[in-house]
């Protein structure tokens, strides 16, 4: 309570305004800052990731390129879209508390909340596909076939791989076909650190183990990029749930909406990391696809 | 922002106009990414890929997180923390650049 006129009068403030400010203004500034300070450090958070990526992408570009292929790309460009809705939904959800409409309010906020969970939805059909084609990178992780089937030796080179039957008694991660590394090479775009990771010193072909694990680093990154940023989502809806009920309680008005509009500020932070996600996951080697 | 909190800055028919270019940049990013760009240059592909979610990026700041009417200090925070996303590209890129020196080079 701002009590520095000693008036002894009764001094109006306004309901949402907290005692150690002294107006709106200054309050939804120190919230507002505070809150992009955090999203700051966020940005630094995924961008040590993307540094990763940016580190192997450019070491083994055709690996990666290879790896990518391997996404549906029309899951994750669904996904995008469903996160742009939600962003949407969120924004008005900030518009709709700021013009005193409660019911309207609980309305976008339910919406965000059913795309949301859309997104964690088509998430978890792409985590299961990666888990039933063997391309989780790590032994023991993926769908694992009955013991005792051996799979038989390929006698084709690893760039005429063609088969496709999934054999895979320990759950190892499988990634066959180097058929876009022959062609980079052939292309004679192959880098000279490409050449160390792929070849094999002995017979200076491409080796289908080593092609192998250069797209293991692709899927680990894949992974955990995709993973930190579902857990985002997650938090997300966590915070929605929580704005829901306050929004139903009637908590917001013109006057104090700081919780819907810095909830938004996160929900949009989550709806930007995948804007970048999505085209250097999944769309990468896609004009190699011909 | 700040004291006029009873100002719309942006109305529902702005906020669709927004929503509709980031629908048109995904739908773009998707299409350029299956055309072959690399008689431009290699990577033009990626290249364009990043300008189009730059592009995306810039509206949802500026308009859905309201950046373009908040204070001084918030469009600081924003600009700077790409700084330093940049300064760590920038110095790691550097070191894996220049390592194969002497190895694959004299």
């Amino acid at each position: 309570m701002a009590s520095h006129e000693d008036t002894g009068h009764f001094h109006y403030h306004e309901p949402g305004l907290q005692h150690q400010f002294e107006d709106m203004g200054q309050q939804e500034e120190s919230v507002s800052i505070g809150m992009w300070m955090f999203l700051v450090q966020e940005i630094m958070f995924f961008g040590g990731l993307f540094s990763a990526y940016l580190v192997f992408r450019w070491k083994f570009p055709m690996a990666f390129a290879a790896g990518s292929n391997h996404l549906d790309a029309f899951w994750g460009g669904l996904n995008t879209l469903v996160l742009i809705v939600s962003s949407l939904t969120m924004a008005l959800t900030v518009f709709f508390a700021q013009k005193n409409r409660r019911n309207m309010q609980v309305i976008m906020i339910l919406l965000t909340m059913v795309f949301g969970a859309t997104f964690l939805a088509v998430k978890v059909i792409e985590y299961t596909d990666k888990y039933n084609h063997g391309l989780v990178p790590v032994t023991g992780w993926n769908k694992k076939t009955p013991p005792g089937v051996e799979e038989h030796k390929p006698t084709a080179p690893c760039w005429e791989h063609t088969e496709h039957v999934y054999v895979n008694p320990k759950g190892e991660f499988q990634f066959k076909d180097c058929s876009l590394a022959k062609m980079a090479e052939e292309e004679g775009i192959l880098t000279e650190s490409e050449k160390v990771g792929y070849y094999n010193p002995s017979t200076g072909q491409i080796d289908a183990d080593k092609f192998r694990d250069k797209v293991r680093i692709f899927y680990y990154l894949y992974f955990v990029m995709t993973g930190l940023h579902a857990l985002h989502m997650i938090v997300g809806l966590g915070l929605m749930s929580w704005l829901l009920f306050a929004a139903w309680r009637g908590d917001f008005s013109f006057q104090y909406y700081a919780p819907v509009e810095m909830s938004g500020l996160y929900w949009h932070f989550v709806d930007i990391v995948w804007i970048f996600l999505f085209p250097l996951l999944y769309l990468l080697g896609r004009h190699f696809m011909h | 922002m700040g004291l006029d909190h009873d100002e719309q800055h942006i109305k529902i028919p702005g906020y669709l106009l927004v929503f509709a270019v980031l629908v048109v940049g995904t739908i773009l990013t998707y299409f350029a990414a299956q055309i072959d760009l690399d008689w431009i240059f290699p990577g033009a592909n990626t290249l364009l890929a990043l300008v189009i979610a730059f592009t995306k990026m810039t509206c949802v700041m500026l308009f859905f997180m309201h950046v373009y009417w908040s204070p001084k200090m918030i469009w600081l925070s924003a600009v700077a923390s790409f700084f330093w996303l940049g300064i760590m590209f920038a110095y790691t890129m550097q070191d894996y650049f220049t390592r194969t020196i002497g190895v694959f080079t004299p």
